[in-house]
């Protein structure tokens, strides 16, 4: 059309019809595939032996400034209810102790996900070829930046407003000193960023989101709200709405390699390893942190792992992947039989490690006790009774001179880091699916737990050399270790961690635990 | 009571549970300290709420300069390289988490601003479309300039915003991962923005091409932007250095290359050739310039260039880094001036000494903010001789 007639047209059109016109997303996002060009140096920084798809496509179809607008809605909703009416009624103060102590742990190492996912998308967002594909990963970047932000707030907010501040106030400096560390970095850190990232992708969106997000943070409001914190439902299921794009990404990853050769290969191993890898450290510490972090019980924890693990996403999400040639990991089973005692060997520990931690646990009550007999026969006879017996030796009490590590010690039960998972475990004392395997290597000998963490150790030892906390702190005394550790509150002698949660109980200090004289050994020097 | 609740009762309103958990409730708070990260910093005189928000949320162990954790990276990549690591790039810091966004813009304050960008922008060209704004553009702006070379210039934008990704993934402070992120939105923005005025002269004026064909056939094929085109390819992906790629883009190349086209050429020139619509756009694109240039500066000069004990180290890298920068991004100028034969040349306007005169005042621009802080010695009136020498 000749300019000038062009000119006429657009004229003559607004004479007919001078109805105000703008511009829709959707009108800008589907022009976006034709964004990038060929040329020679066009590759990923970040290798995989998956081949991407260049016309990948995404879900969720958004621009810029309408992701922009969308998670403002939200915000805007989300900040009112938390600044305003939970505000006045003094939500924090009226929530359980115990569940206070749990969302120290909780709303931290979901922050440390939420921040490494930042990294772990920068990466997908490299590695794809496809614009959409690319915008996806984008979404996600600043999604996560958004959960970091959020996680955060939710510590901030307790220790601003709630009845313990300790711990809220400085989770990022003190998190460091326990058992529960290492293993999250693990599964929250490294393993989302670390790797071919096709494989991190599946860490991260395939099983990370699709499948623990929804106990970890969906299924965690339950056990919030019945305990009287309405902040975190408030937080997390605003961040929940932004986890749907991200499964949606996990599931356009598979899609992109679905046709590629190297998927049929790999793919479900890198799935099995990435299952197991999560659930290694969920399973347990999830279920740790919503039974014995909470007064109120919502449900047994293995059925809630049912609900959401094996039924929602082993068999239905990962259903709908099959005919991607995607398989139900081969680990399930083993993870099955974990959901079940795991927490409970797992809390049996960190009680005992108490000191270490940048909160307060609490021994279970008599009606816990009961509850937990009910749901999970047997557990009196293994844990229950082990419980009394710290009790009656005034573990609880500052002058009492006992912390419950030493009744491993006496009794001859040591624990284990399971070097791949970094999850303590005691295989002399528990009822989950733990055994004790030692290769050497380098010089130096490992422990693992399970055949899974074993084959990724003889596959690729390299990878998961990571030092544990006995070698770190041994010979030193504990005292020590939580003085460096940043583990006291603001007067500079009373501990941060606590073995109890009564409101007239008294306070350990560093003095306590240092007339104790407890020093770490490395149990793996005694094999 | 029982201690397992159902059917969705709530501590804090259910009377009967509430009472339960208020008798467990300390009678007064356990601990006197109450503002989270009390430990850190700040940039001011207090811990405002993005550094509580963002500072330390990064969980990288001290021997990476500012992080609180200890030992090893608990999963590695394949053949045993860090998750993270000093040798990602060839700056050094005594501390990676001491970068601060000017504007302290945690999430929930960036996307504020970006949504209420796109309800006036919405506002704006409804406002503009019924008021028949369209009809005054020049003809050969609308259509080839408009149509073809902003098209074009929207791959630039797209380039540079692909930049950002690895940036993201390998950068060793929380703050700057964020940072990093956010101005590679903006940069996505710039490109979606080209393309939405574009869909929107479709909208108004039958026959004008929606289609980016047209515009990456100029971008990939096109003599105009083949420096620019070069210079971004290599920005993208041929620099592994995080630090370095973050340079080139927003101290050298976009300062230079992307203010002239933006605000000299496009911005400047729009209105002459009766084009108020491009002038929309380009000022939110300038928006998100000033905005990456506090980040970058802050970055660069503020921590890096002042660092206590890599200061010295690091100034001088930046100033080989700009060696090895600027010339690409003068050429990719020097090419860019072969636009001015496809426009009617204006008196005072798009004639040679306006066109010199929008170089010196960019040349001058970049030199006073962005050379002489790290102490670069440059001879601007010979940089802006030898972009003239593209001029057709």
């Amino acid at each position: 059309m000749a300019i000038s007639t062009a000119t006429k047209a657009a004229t003559d059109a607004l004479a007919a019809n001078p109805a105000p016109v703008s511009v829709g997303a959707q009108e800008v996002h589907r022009w976006m595939q034709s964004f990038t060009w060929d040329f020679d140096k066009n590759r990923t920084k970040y290798s995989t032996k998956y081949k991407m798809a260049n016309d990948t496509k995404e879900q969720f179809k958004l621009i810029a400034k309408e992701y922009a607008r969308m998670e403002s809605v939200k915000d805007e909703r989300q900040f009112g209810s938390l600044q305003d009416v939970l505000t006045r009624v003094d939500a924090a103060n009226r929530v359980h102790p115990k569940w206070n102590e749990s969302m120290k742990v909780i709303s931290n190492f979901l922050e440390v996900g939420e921040y490494n996912a930042i990294a772990a998308t920068g990466m997908l967002w490299d590695s794809a070829t496809a614009p959409e594909q690319k915008n996806g990963y984008l979404g996600q970047v600043l999604d996560e930046i958004r959960h970091t932000n959020q996680c955060a707030y939710i510590n901030y907010y307790f220790a601003k407003q709630g009845q313990d501040a300790a711990g809220h106030n400085d989770a990022r400096r003190t998190r460091a000193i326990g058992p529960l560390w290492k293993g999250m970095k693990r599964v929250f850190s490294d393993g989302f960023i670390s790797g071919d990232a096709v494989e991190c992708s599946i860490n991260l969106q395939l099983v990370g989101e699709a499948c623990f997000t929804n106990p970890l943070i969906v299924a965690v409001t339950e056990w919030a709200s019945a305990n009287g914190d309405e902040m975190t439902p408030t937080v997390f299921l605003s961040i929940e709405t932004d986890e749907l794009r991200h499964m949606a990404n996990g599931y356009q990853t598979v899609v992109s390699i679905a046709n590629d050769e190297a998927a049929s290969k790999y793919l479900n191993t890198d799935l099995n390893n990435a299952f197991w890898t999560q659930q290694k450290y969920f399973t347990p510490v999830l279920g740790m942190m919503f039974e014995y972090g909470s007064h109120f019980k919502v449900e047994p924890w293995v059925k809630t792992w049912n609900r959401w693990v094996y039924e929602d996403w082993g068999g239905i999400w990962i259903g709908r992947l099959g005919k991607y040639g995607v398989e139900s990991p081969r680990s399930l089973r083993d993870a099955k039989k974990d959901a079940y005692w795991a927490h409970h060997d797992l809390f049996l520990i960190a009680y005992a490690l108490w000191p270490t931690g940048f909160f307060r646990l609490s021994l279970p009550t008599q009606e816990e006790a009961d509850w937990y007999e009910a749901n999970y026969p047997g557990w009196y006879d293994m844990y229950g009774k082990v419980y009394d017996e710290w009790r009656a030796r005034g573990c609880e009490d500052p002058s009492s001179g006992f912390l419950p590590i030493q009744w491993f010690i006496e009794n001859n039960h040591p624990i284990y880091i399971d070097r791949v998972s970094q999850v303590p475990f005691c295989p002399s004392y528990c009822k989950g699916e733990s055994t004790l395997r030692v290769l050497e290597y380098n010089g130096k000998k490992h422990s693992f737990s399970d055949q899974w963490g074993e084959r990724m150790w003889l596959s690729e030892p390299e990878r998961y050399e990571c030092q544990n906390i006995f070698e770190q702190y041994e010979g030193r005394e504990l005292s020590e270790v939580i003085a460096e550790g940043f583990g006291l509150r603001s007067d500079g002698k009373t501990l941060i961690s606590q073995p109890h949660t009564k409101k007239d109980g008294k306070l350990w200090t560093l003095d306590d635990i240092k007339r104790i004289n407890c020093v770490f050994s490395d149990p793996l020097k005694a094999l | 009571m029982t201690i397992e609740v159902n059917g969705g009762r709530r501590g804090l309103t259910d009377p009967e549970i509430a009472a339960v958990i208020m008798a467990a409730v300390p009678d007064k708070p356990l601990e006197t300290q109450r503002k989270m990260n009390y430990f850190m910093k700040p940039r001011g005189k207090r811990i405002n709420e993005y550094e509580v928000l963002c500072c330390y949320s990064q969980p990288t162990p001290d021997w990476i300069p500012g992080g609180l954790d200890w030992g090893d990276w608990t999963q590695k990549f394949h053949g045993g390289r860090p998750s993270w690591s000093n040798e990602s790039t060839e700056m050094r810091s005594s501390d990676w988490l001491a970068h601060r966004d000017p504007a302290f813009r945690w999430h929930a304050l960036y996307v504020k601003d970006k949504a209420e960008e796109w309800r006036y922008t919405d506002r704006f060209l409804k406002a503009y479309s019924a008021d028949g704004h369209v009809r005054s553009i020049d003809p050969v702006w609308r259509d080839e300039v408009l149509g073809d070379y902003l098209g074009a210039f929207g791959f630039y934008e797209y380039g540079l915003f692909n930049s950002h990704s690895s940036v993201v993934r390998d950068c060793l402070g929380d703050t700057l991962r964020m940072s990093s992120a956010m101005i590679g939105l903006d940069k996505v923005d710039n490109a979606q923005m080209i393309q939405a005025e574009r869909t929107f002269l479709s909208k108004l004026v039958p026959g004008f091409p929606e289609s980016t064909d047209i515009p990456k056939q100029e971008w990939t094929k096109g003599a105009i932007f083949k420096g620019a085109r070069e210079l971004v390819q290599d920005i993208w992906q041929a620099t592994y250095d995080w630090n370095e790629i973050l340079f080139s883009g927003h101290m050298i190349c976009d300062p230079i290359f992307g203010q002239f086209v933006r605000r000299e050429f496009f911005m400047r020139l729009s209105s002459y050739y009766g084009d108020n619509l491009t002038p929309f756009f380009i000022n939110q694109m300038q928006l998100y310039f000033s905005q990456t240039k506090g980040i970058t500066t802050d970055m660069f000069h503020t921590c890096l260039g002042a660092d206590v004990e890599f200061g010295d180290y690091n100034n001088r890298l930046m100033r080989a880094w700009a060696n090895k920068w600027l010339p690409r991004t003068v050429n990719a100028l020097k090419d860019f001036m072969a636009i001015y034969a496809t426009i009617p040349e204006i008196k005072g306007v798009s004639d040679k000494a306006a066109i010199e005169a929008a170089l010196v005042r960019v040349f001058a621009d970049w030199k006073r903010d962005f050379a002489d802080p790290i102490n670069y010695k440059v001879d601007t009136a010979a940089l802006v001789k030898t972009v003239l020498s593209g001029l057709k």
